[in-house]
């Protein structure tokens, strides 16, 4: 078959599986519904390498294979072809997509199993990565603005999965809100692409934008920046990554899929994508680095208070991402996308993880609850452990080696770029704090009551409430249901955990500096023209010099963290009152959400009270009633009031105007 | 062919009142079916290349006026030709399931209004035009009157007064235009392919040009003379109301594509600005009230406030991928605000009330209902995929290459449409459900009416191309007037500044029978000494 076809097929699996889902609804039983989802995601994997082999086959040079099913909409000197184009940056991030969202898939099948909507859970599941895959194998920037906003879409549908909870539903429409501006700033980007250079195929801009544009020019700037808000609006970065973190509402396979394998990586695998074009404007891709960097930072702060299982992992996607996002601003991309490889595997399986505990104490997630779970949960603290140990980047891992790539390019960058590098290095010690204050406090220390029922050989039970409201749950619609799944207890769960574990441990040996660079050289020819690229080489010493570094950030972290929680525990408590605070700041998020409220939310909403209550009655309703008011002190004038006054008006137009119309006709005879 | 698309629903109306009663539903049904299926042969046999009219209809009919009887279709109407023999079908299978009262007056009244709109969007003379355009409000005065809800008389009176103030300007604006260019023409004539060709004065046009205006902009309707519309979509019986706010609307938009663009290009010109901020008024105060109101028919008009903002900055970009994306979304608003409507039916039956403070959690119990509503919803705010998507996209390129700033301002209706149109899902179908509303799926009866509609929303989704590569060659020439001096003066073809084209207009080549000028005869009739640009 040809690549192309491979290309196709990748999309048409995840899209027919959720169509299958969605129409068979009545028909299928939960289960079958939940491994038709994962063949059909295990199928577009099966595609995604047998396009990579075809990619294999070719020579370096020829490895860009654009295809075109039919001209969705061109017209008017817009161009907008149904068209893809499989080359080895979107094969490379479809067998991302794809291989870690079939663990994920293959985990709901046993989480999920006591869910209400199951079926619908897995339609909306596959049509998630088909979005996906619609991004990152489109061929042209319009088509790439359908996969993102498909994106948008899925992940509304997937966080306010539980529908009757208000605050479900409330974060699902915020994620969606958020990421529609984020497509407005495409759409510019677009826009402006058609404008200047009349294409949007990837290929044919990056062709003609370095004649079309001079370096820095505003043009190519603007369309970068408006790239970056995109990328930002998915990507969960500063000032736009509020949602991320109410996101959590959505079920934990959810979450899996959202910051590991789909969506958030996307604003990563955009400027990647466009690199020829932020090489012409480095004012945007600066912009984008410190952006980056900025978000790295605070999240990790943030994560180092928050209680709430899913929202500290939530708070490190973040931050990792914006590692990548750093990676891929400087020049730095196979390192930044390597990061996005590894961050998926140990990413989703920590959310997996996290998952298994949360069931396990009867949906509470915070971590304040939770205690000693080593005993009664081996695998699933084990899987954490894993998961932390490479999000930690403990030497070795898979984090370890991604991470200290970026930062090592930053570094032999030179000049400004040594902010990334510090500032990285920074966010690596925070990070080990962090992971390792869930796993001291989870995994070890006097067991909690739900984990001693559970070595006692019973899961706990308790009546569902949310966590936000303490409102008690409406189960009618799903999950969390009456039964509890934890890995312990369900073979799927255990093998997507293991086989995701096995990549967060040793998927960073693919690229050891001076020995491997298997990523690398496949993404080579599609970063071959980036001149950052051609003359940033780091060197073996250099690279050893940074891991040196790294490990000794990461292992500081480590140590910190159980010098806090297990030499001296109630330390922590101590600090926070000391520097209370700064405990709050960082506890609220940096007052992002307030922030927000006040400068968009409310001022708009004030907008609409003072359109609706004021402007409507006074002046639109003023019309009607001052024409009415007119006609009627006419009307008392010429004393027919009682003919009313409306009608009056109407007859009075009337025969003004047919006068008028008759007066023309007689002079023009 | 045209003549009996546009004869047909009143003829089948006519009939109806020497049927029984109990029957005279179906009939209607079967009458709007029957137009239907003309309409979609017009447009499956329907030839694009270079925009001109097709399947032209010409007959003398007050010759002393210089009055003619012309229909014809163009990448125009010919789908908006085809929206509303769709969307009459809609309601009117949708009220034969009613079984309204009075069904013969009923059945004829739509019939009737059927007419008159296929009218508007078939007349190439522009007095044909303006008196389809009042017609349209004698059956929407009974059906609204009669068998309206709420305080319907007060609505009723509000929506005429409104229109028919701008509709008596619109004709003595036209019967202006004839009168003041009948030296230019040699003799009276409202056929739009003549007038086109022998523009007014510059003084002369603006004035008009503002008659015409203001019959559009009540109509659409745009802020701030749409103090009508709530009142009447209040009242208005649900199937009308698909029918007032999906197609009358678009008669307003598309007037100005056919009409104010090619007759008064200079004015159009001047105007473009105001026009500009009127549009980006409706979207900007259309959107604030659609958040803030809680009445289900409010948001939806409110909403479409908007969306005809963005149609009419699409018509005023005077560029090619605006005019061309204001087609395509005249369509889309359409297809998308009908199943709303029915929608709103549906849940107000379900819960007794069209406030979204006292619904919700509609979705458990009818998944189907919900996942219709979900696909439209998300057309509604135009997400990417959708038609409506691609025509914003156009609309939006369109705007940016005349006006930039209005441009970006008018983007942030788009965000501002994700969070009313989710806002009214939400409240409907998720969150708990409240006390005593009764979730029930869709039933067959409603599922008729309901299906086929989403499923042309994601038929166009699937291939908008359909509309916006027929629509283009049309808009092209509409636009193409805008070319300083497009035929010459005097009728010589004289050279023609290209530079004063709107970007990617070319100015339409001089007809052939200019050079000779033959007057007013050469130009009437399209007979042997046809004018260039329109096929018979």
């Amino acid at each position: 078959m040809s690549i192309s076809t491979w290309g196709w097929l990748v999309l048409a699996f995840p899209l027919a599986g959720s169509l299958l889902i969605a129409l068979l609804y009545r028909v299928l039983s939960a289960k079958a519904a939940g491994w038709i989802g994962t063949l059909a995601i295990a199928l577009a994997f099966a595609c995604s390498v047998g396009a990579l082999l075809g990619l294999l086959d070719r020579p370096a040079d020829q490895r860009e294979i654009a295809s075109t099913l039919y001209d969705y909409a061109g017209a008017a000197g817009i161009p907008f072809d149904l068209g893809i184009l499989v080359d080895p940056l979107s094969v490379f991030m479809a067998l991302v997509v794809t291989g870690v969202s079939a663990l994920i898939h293959l985990y709901s099948v046993a989480y999920m199993g006591s869910d209400r909507g199951y079926r619908r859970f897995f339609s909306f599941l596959n049509f998630f990565v088909f979005s996906m895959l619609l991004l990152v194998l489109a061929g042209n920037y319009v088509l790439l603005i359908v996969g993102w906003a498909f994106v948008g879409f899925a992940s509304y549908a997937l966080i306010s999965f539980w529908y009757r909870r208000r605050t479900a539903t409330d974060a699902g429409m915020k994620a969606f809100v958020i990421n529609v501006i984020g497509d407005i700033g495409l759409v510019f980007a677009a826009i402006l692409l058609i404008k200047e250079l009349g294409v949007t195929d990837y290929g044919a801009v990056f062709e003609l934008a370095p004649e079309a544009f001079t370096a820095n020019e505003w043009t190519v700037v603007a369309i970068c920046l408006l790239l970056i808000v995109g990328a930002i609006a998915k990507s969960a970065q500063a000032p736009l990554h509020t949602w991320l973190a109410d996101a959590m509402e959505g079920p934990t396979p959810v979450s899996a899929l959202i910051h590991a394998a789909t969506m958030v990586t996307a604003g990563v695998y955009l400027i990647a994508r466009s690199y020829p074009l932020f090489d012409l404007a480095p004012t945007a891709a600066d912009v984008a680095a410190f952006i980056g960097l900025f978000t790295l930072l605070m999240a990790a702060t943030i994560a180092l208070v928050v209680t709430d299982l899913k929202r500290i992992i939530a708070f490190s996607t973040m931050s990792q991402i914006g590692y990548m996002i750093v990676g891929v601003s400087i020049g730095a991309y196979s390192a930044g996308l390597f990061h996005l490889m590894t961050h998926a595997f140990f990413k989703a399986l920590l959310f997996m993880a996290a998952g298994s505990i949360i069931a396990a104490m009867a949906a509470i997630q915070d971590i304040d609850r939770m205690r000693g779970f080593r005993r009664a949960m081996p695998f699933t603290c084990g899987a954490l452990i894993v998961g932390a140990l490479a999000l930690a980047g403990f030497p070795g891992t898979s984090g370890f080696f991604s991470k200290d790539e970026i930062l090592a390019f930053a570094a032999t960058r030179g000049g400004m770029y040594w902010i990334f590098a510090v500032g990285g290095y920074i966010g690596a010690i925070l990070t080990a704090f962090y992971s390792f204050r869930i796993v001291f406090r989870v995994v070890y220390g006097e067991p909690c009551e739900e984990a001693k029922e559970l070595e006692g050989g019973h899961l706990a039970h308790a009546e569902p409430v949310n966590p936000a409201t303490g409102e008690v749950e409406d189960t009618d619609v799903g999950f969390p249901g009456p039964d509890h799944h934890i890995a312990e207890r369900e073979w799927p769960m255990k093998v997507a955990m293991a086989v995701l574990a096995f990549g967060a441990l040793f998927g960073g040996l693919i690229q050891i500096p001076g020995v491997t660079h298997v990523l690398e050289s496949f993404l080579e020819p599609v970063f071959e023209a980036s001149p950052i690229a051609a003359t940033v080489h780091v060197s073996t010493t250099d690279a050893y010099i940074g891991m040196a570094v790294g490990g000794l950030c990461s292992l500081l972290g480590i140590g910190a963290a159980f010098y806090l929680y297990m030499v001296a525990p109630g330390s922590t408590l101590r600090l926070r009152d000391r520097f209370r605070r700064l405990h709050d700041f960082l506890f609220n998020r940096w007052y992002f959400d307030e922030l927000l409220n006040a400068l968009a939310y409310r001022p708009v909403i004030a907008c609409g009270r003072f359109a609706s209550g004021t402007f409507e009655r006074v002046v639109v309703d003023g019309i009607v009633r001052g024409a009415g008011d007119g006609v009627g002190g006419l009307g008392t004038v010429v004393r027919t009031a009682q003919s009313g006054f409306v009608r009056f008006y109407a007859l009075l137009v009337v025969a003004g105007l047919a006068g008028l119309g008759l007066y023309f006709l007689l002079a023009a005879s | 062919m045209l003549v009996a698309i546009f004869a047909i629903p009143v003829a089948v109306g006519l009939i109806g009142f020497l049927l029984p009663a109990r029957i005279v539903g179906w009939w209607a049904t079967l009458g709007a079916l029957a137009s239907l299926a003309l309409a979609v042969v017009l447009v499956a046999g329907f030839d694009a290349t270079g925009g001109v009219l097709r399947d032209v209809v010409d007959e003398s009919w007050i010759p002393q006026l210089g009055v003619r009887f012309q229909l014809g279709v163009d990448g125009l109407s010919v789908f908006l030709v085809l929206l509303t023999s769709l969307l009459w079908a809609a309601a009117v299978l949708w009220s034969a399931l009613q079984a309204p009262d009075r069904p013969r007056n009923y059945f004829f009244m739509l019939g009737l209004a059927q007419t008159a709109t296929l009218g508007c969007f078939l007349a190439q003379d522009l007095l044909l035009f303006v008196l389809c355009f009042d017609l349209m409000l004698v059956p929407l005065y009974f059906l609204v009157g009669a068998w309206g809800t709420g305080d319907r008389i007060r609505a009723t009176i509000k929506m005429i007064v409104y229109t028919l103030v701008g509709s008596l300007l619109m004709l003595v604006g036209a019967i202006a235009t004839a009168v003041l260019s009948a030296d230019a023409t040699g003799g009276i004539t409202f056929s739009l392919e003549v007038l086109r060709r022998f523009p007014l004065a510059d003084g002369t046009q603006y004035w008009i040009f503002c008659f015409f205006a203001a019959a559009f902009l009540v109509k659409m309707p745009a802020v701030v003379v749409h103090g009508w519309v709530v009142d009447a979509y209040r009242s208005c019986p649900l199937p009308v109301l698909i029918l007032l706010g999906g197609v009358l609307s678009k008669v307003a938009a598309y007037g100005f594509l056919r009409i104010v663009i090619p007759v008064f290009p200079d004015a159009s010109i001047h105007f473009q600005e105001l026009l500009l901020i009127i549009g980006l008024a409706s979207i900007l105060y259309g959107s604030a009230m659609a958040f803030t109101r809680t009445g289900l028919r409010d948001i939806v008009a409110f909403s479409s406030i908007a969306q005809m903002g963005f149609i009419t900055l699409g018509i005023f970009s005077l560029s090619g991928a605006g005019g061309d994306g204001s087609v395509l979304q005249m369509v889309n608003h359409a297809l998308v605000v009908a199943p709303i409507f029915l929608i709103i039916a549906l849940l107000a039956e379900r819960t007794g009330t069209e406030d979204i403070r006292a619904m919700g959690g509609m979705a458990k119990r009818a998944p189907v209902l919900a996942a219709l509503f979900i696909v439209v919803t998300m057309a509604l705010l135009a997400i990417p995929g959708s038609a409506n998507f691609v025509g914003e996209l156009f609309i939006l390129k369109g705007v940016f290459e005349t006006k930039v700033a209005i441009a970006l301002i008018a983007s942030s209706g788009i965000a501002f449409a994700a969070f009313y149109a989710l806002r009214m899902y939400q409240r409907t179908m998720h969150n708990p459900l409240p006390e005593g509303a009764d979730s029930r799926e869709l039933t067959l009866r409603e599922g008729v009416v309901l299906v086929p509609l989403v499923a042309c929303i994601v038929a166009l989704a699937l291939y908008p191309g359909l509309i916006t590569t027929r629509g283009q060659d049309s808009v092209d020439r509409s636009l193409a007037s805008l070319c300083e001096d497009p035929y010459g003066i005097a009728g010589e073809p004289a050279a023609v500044v290209e530079a004063d084209c709107p970007p990617g207009i070319e100015p339409e080549p001089a007809p052939e029978a200019v050079a000779g000028r033959g007057g007013f005869d050469a130009w009437t009739g399209y007979g042997p000494a046809a004018a260039a640009g329109v096929a018979p």
